[in-house]
């Protein structure tokens, strides 16, 4: 009995202290933040943002969902949200997005789409939803297209022997397969005449080929060569022993890899003469990486990107949502930084990695936050995501 | 045997005291933050109706002694195989009784392989979860339309009502009560779970008691799996994969031990369920972040689990 | 009874990995493939016998007496990112980063057995709670990144097949020493007998439930090791997404036990994990999907198991069908 009294007691003061803690929130404005991926360097870059940046800029409360797996957990996260009165729902994640909108629609509360876009039919069907705010990040084709590229640089460097890390593409993460696909797509078109992919000669015979499969195969593309891959996240023996296979198949020049590489490969590719290129975010790790000569190529989002996002729903929860002329959500497009040298990643990272002065502060987005900002002029300001331009912007 | 005092019958509702705890708790840190408490009890009852169901129907298992943590896997291939059947044949009567057909099927594997080959229902529910996980991989694959299965949300959003939820959960605790109270099946479970071999030599048919567990389990799985598709209708490889690890800490969180026997008790597992999803929201409104908020929500796990064990406890280590 | 001659008890010891290594082989044969292709398929093996042997050490140690413990996965992980952060931050070779590995997870082992010890709570409930604390710890300890350490080339340098060679020989000579030829020892198999009779005969139960956690965990704690400098970071996981390790010890668990009956349990729990490293080898080499992986890993269990719990039935089977032959 004494032993369950003190515990009664001992939970009850516990919380009570945690709450009165977290009472010194109570007033401010409170968002709701989906996020699927809880531990990636992308994902702590844009929490980091938010939480130790934009929170304290705009007098404003993150509440952050755990690492949600299922469309089931997405539900309840935004259940939460709706408990804990937030105004506003900034989904990172993408299990279900219909049933989100919805939700917080039904609900009455504002929701947005961080780095990612809807379909055209799922923006046809939710774009003049009152509280759809919209959706700013890269599309499928923008992902295609930093697939492209990255695959690009290295053959038209004369390099010919590939290997693939193909992170989600087993399990039909549509990310990564475009991105795959823009890799691969990129080897049939440079790879000379009659280059195909398992008969696919274009970029949606392609990535319908992908969808089929569930996973990349090896083999001639024309003059080019797809020499290794692997994907899916198994971390198991077998799964790092095909890793250290790939990098050390006969002949490889360079990995290309969806998602985050050097977590997984950096330590293989260390002190081997193949080159790793990879889409992640501008960490010292990285960093480090990079100027070692174990990563070679980086396509990353920069944390700050979220930060017009956040803008438009900041706007919306105070009454000044940005429209277009038919009263439309937005939807717009936003890219990657490159960077393809140490130089160029540490000038990158000393924008994107500063609490106090990161890409977006508040001195620009305040142009943007307020009554009476127009569609073409927030598209204007989203679309100069480069790092020139946002430097330009800074002075 | 004298009639128990008030103190000695607190240790009984200790799991009671520990969800009522936390309903306090729930109840002064929403005021303190201003939260909607109201909607947070649908928000609930809706998180916590599928764990609870399949925990009530996995109290038959483990007042054996045994541990099923395949649960979660069973119920996302059930959920997967009933969506595939929706989608073919629009029919939502078909899609529950592929529900309830595909889990009892996996019953009657698992309990076949435990009783019929004598193999520890643990490790068969290891192997299982493993087989079953990649099976909804396998599934997802064959669909074809990537990584998820769909049933439109329009032809399930009339089943998605608090009403539906709790009635078909008070349908299923009364059916296994019925089971476990009043039949001999609940008696001899109990018997078995608490000293197997004085069951034997009673002559407890140990294996019929296993297949009837799974059974009687397994509807509360495809039930569970019923929900999932209501409550969101988009399902994929990780679809109910929690519900493995839910389900243990539920009814433990109900006062049952998981070693089973004569403690056992069909109620603990909608009490554990419930306490879960109210320490959930409390963690939810406390909003300290990822790594201190699980460092927290595992230590207040452990202290209601704690009081809930009340004064249980023998000389011996527990094992 | 008579006693099997000291040869055939080791054929019989060596009878599972020769098998599995035959049956491979032939596959590989028919696939044009070769099984041990060169130095990283060497180092893939050694490093999985190594693994496998240091987590089915652990798990055993505890399942042995009952105690189901979760948590291993999230103590390997939670001592390789403190050992990894430290490694980063004062600038510390392999060896020592190894050394603060082990008592890193044998301190997180101590504390672990410490909750049981105290609370009495079932072990396999404590075993959930402090898998949900040590991945919050982790998280919280390095702000949620983990720990990369992919241009340390001494630490990444340490995966060589020499080292894992060591670091199995001396786990599996300390845990027979300390099993097989201590008290300690000793009175971990009274317990594991007799619990009531061993505890009232005076064996302090307590202190010795607190050494196996202990002993687990260091165990682990080199398992944690192995997987930073393989790959040269350590990533985390959440709510409970660092328990699939525990699953791949139970089979070298079973098989362990079924060598043990003819040679030390421990080198029985080492020819297993051998067998499960050509299989994982063996997944790699003919680039096995996941998914059938899992299958086919399930399959062995259910296999094995069924074998195992069926023996005598089998074999007198077996010899009734020889006898009529014979005659």
């Amino acid at each position: 009995m004494k032993n369950m009294k003190r515990s009664i007691c001992l939970i009850l003061c516990l919380l009570m202290a945690l709450s009165c803690f977290s009472a010194m929130a109570a007033g401010k404005i409170k968002i709701g933040v989906l996020v699927s991926d809880a531990t990636s360097s992308e994902a702590l870059a844009f929490r980091a943002y938010y939480t130790e940046y934009i929170a304290k800029a705009y007098d404003v409360e993150f509440i952050y969902s755990d690492e949600l797996t299922d469309a089931a957990g997405e539900k309840s996260a935004i259940d939460n949200f709706i408990v804990n009165n937030c105004k506003a729902v900034i989904s990172f994640s993408s299990f279900d997005r219909p049933a989100q909108i919805d939700q917080c629609d039904a609900a009455g509360i504002y929701y947005a789409v961080a780095t990612g876009t809807l379909t055209d039919e799922q923006y046809e069907e939710y774009k003049d939803y009152e509280y759809y705010v919209g959706a700013i990040g890269p599309s499928m084709d923008i992902e295609f297209q930093t697939g492209y590229d990255m695959a690009a640089y290295y053959i038209d460097q004369g390099m010919t022997k590939f290997g693939m890390f193909g992170g989600g593409v087993p399990y039909y993460v549509d990310m990564h397969i475009y991105r795959a696909a823009g890799m691969l797509t990129a080897m049939v078109e440079k790879g000379g005449e009659g280059a195909n992919y398992k008969g696919a000669d274009n970029k949606y015979a392609i990535i319908g080929q992908i969808y089929q499969d569930g996973g990349i195969d090896t083999g001639k593309i024309g003059s080019l060569e797809l020499v290794a891959y692997v994907g899916g996240y198994d971390f198991n023996d077998a799964w790092f022993g095909k890793l250290a296979q790939m990098v050390g198949t006969e002949g490889i020049e360079v990995i290309l890899t969806v998602g985050s590489g050097v977590d997984v490969l950096g330590g293989f590719v260390a002190g081997s003469n193949v080159k790793l290129a990879t889409v992640d975010s501008f960490t010292p790790a990285m960093g480090e990486a990079m100027k070692s000569g174990i990563l070679d190529y980086m396509a990353g989002k920069y944390a700050a990107s979220v930060g017009p996002i956040f803008v438009a729903t900041y706007n919306a929860v105070n009454g000044a949502p940005i429209r277009d002329n038919d009263g439309n959500a937005l939807a717009l497009g936003q890219g990657f930084w490159v960077a393809t040298n140490s130089e160029q990643f540490s000038e990158y990272s000393a924008v994107d990695s500063s609490n106090t002065d990161p890409a977006y502060t508040r001195e620009i987005m305040d142009k943007y936050a307020g009554m009476g900002v127009s569609y073409d002029d927030f598209a204007a300001f989203v679309s100069q995501y480069s790092f020139d331009e946002i430097v330009a912007l800074k002075k | 045997m004298g009639r128990q005092t008030l103190k000695e019958r607190i240790p009984a509702f200790a799991s009671v005291i520990g969800l009522g705890v936390l309903i306090a708790a729930y109840y002064i840190i929403g005021a303190v933050r201003d939260a909607n408490v109201e909607y947070g009890l649908k928000a609930i009852v809706n998180q916590s109706v599928v764990v609870a169901l399949v925990a009530t129907g996995a109290v038959f298992i483990y007042t054996l002694g045994s541990v099923d943590i395949s649960l979660g896997a069973a119920t996302g291939v059930s959920a997967l195989l009933g969506a595939m059947t929706y989608n073919a044949t629009g029919s939502l009567w078909l899609m529950f009784f592929t529900c309830v057909g595909v889990a009892l099927a996996i019953g009657i594997i698992n309990s076949s392989l435990a009783s019929v080959f004598n193999l520890p229902i643990f490790v068969t529910t290891v192997a299982m979860m493993s087989v079953l996980s990649a099976f909804m991989l396998i599934l997802i694959g064959l669909n074809g339309k990537g990584d998820t299965i769909k049933v439109k949300a329009r032809d399930v959003r009339p089943l998605d009502t608090i009403e539906i939820k709790v009635g078909i959960l008070l349908a299923y605790i009364a059916l296994c009560w019925f089971i476990f109270t009043l039949l001999p099946t609940g008696r001899e479970a109990k018997f078995i779970g608490g000293n197997p071999l004085c069951a034997f030599l009673s002559g407890i048919n140990e294996k019929k008691l296993a297949v009837i567990a799974s059974l009687v389990s397994a509807v509360g799985i495809g039930l569970g799996a019923f929900l999932s598709i209501v409550y969101a209708p988009t399902l994929n490889r990780n679809t109910a994969s929690s519900i493995g690890m839910d389900v243990i800490i539920a009814i433990v969180f109900g006062g049952m031990p998981v070693s089973g026997g004569p403690r056992s008790r069909i109620l603990a597992a909608v009490v554990g369920a419930f306490s879960m999803g109210f320490l959930s929201q409390i963690m939810s409104m406390l909003n300290l972040g990822s790594g201190y908020g699980q460092m927290i929500k595992a230590a207040i796990f452990l202290l209601v689990v704690f009081i809930a064990l009340g004064s249980r406890r023998g000389k011996l280590l527990t094992r | 009874m008579k006693q099997p001659s000291w040869l055939k008890k080791l054929l019989l010891s060596l009878l599972i990995p020769i098998a599995v290594f035959a049956v491979l082989e032939i596959i590989a044969l028919v696939k044009g493939v070769r099984l041990f292709a060169g130095e990283d398929s060497w180092k893939l093996f050694f490093r999985a016998v190594a693994n496998v042997t240091l987590t089915t050490f652990a798990l055993s140690i505890n399942l042995d007496s009952g105690r189901f413990d979760f948590s291993l996965g999230a103590v390997s992980m939670l001592s390789a990112t403190v050992a990894g952060t430290l490694a980063q931050e004062w600038g510390i070779g392999p060896w020592p980063t190894l050394a603060i590995a082990v008592v890193a997870a044998a301190l997180l082992g101590l504390f672990h057995g410490g909750v049981y010890v105290l609370t009495r709570i079932p072990p396999i409930i404590v075993s959930l709670g402090m898998t949900l604390f040590y991945e919050g710890c982790a998280f919280a300890f390095t702000g949620g990144k983990g720990v990369s350490l992919v241009t340390r080339t001494d630490i990444i340098g340490f995966s060589t097949i020499f080292n894992y060679i060591l670091l199995t020989a001396i786990a599996v000579v300390a845990v027979i020493i300390l099993f097989d030829n201590t008290r300690f020892g000793a009175n971990y198999r009274a317990l594991l007998s007799g619990q009531k009779i061993a505890v009232e005969t005076g064996i302090r139960e307590k202190g010795n439930a607190l050494g196996c956690y202990a002993v687990s965990g260091a165990l682990m704690g080199v398992v944690g090791f192995i997987s930073l400098a393989n790959t040269g970071s350590q990533q985390l996981s959440l709510n409970f997404g660092s328990i699939g390790i525990m699953f791949t010890a139970f089979l070298p668990m079973f098989i362990g036990g079924w060598i043990g009956r003819y040679i030390n349990k421990r080198v029985g729990i080492m020819l297993g994990a051998v067998s499960m490293a050509l299989i994982s080898l063996a997944f790699a080499r003919f680039d096995t999907a996941s998914s059938v992986q899992s299958i086919i890993s399930a399959l062995l269990l259910v296999l094995f198991l069924i074998y195992l719990n069926n023996e005598f039935a089998i074999l007198s089977k077996f010899r009734k069908k020889q006898k009529v032959s014979e005659k």
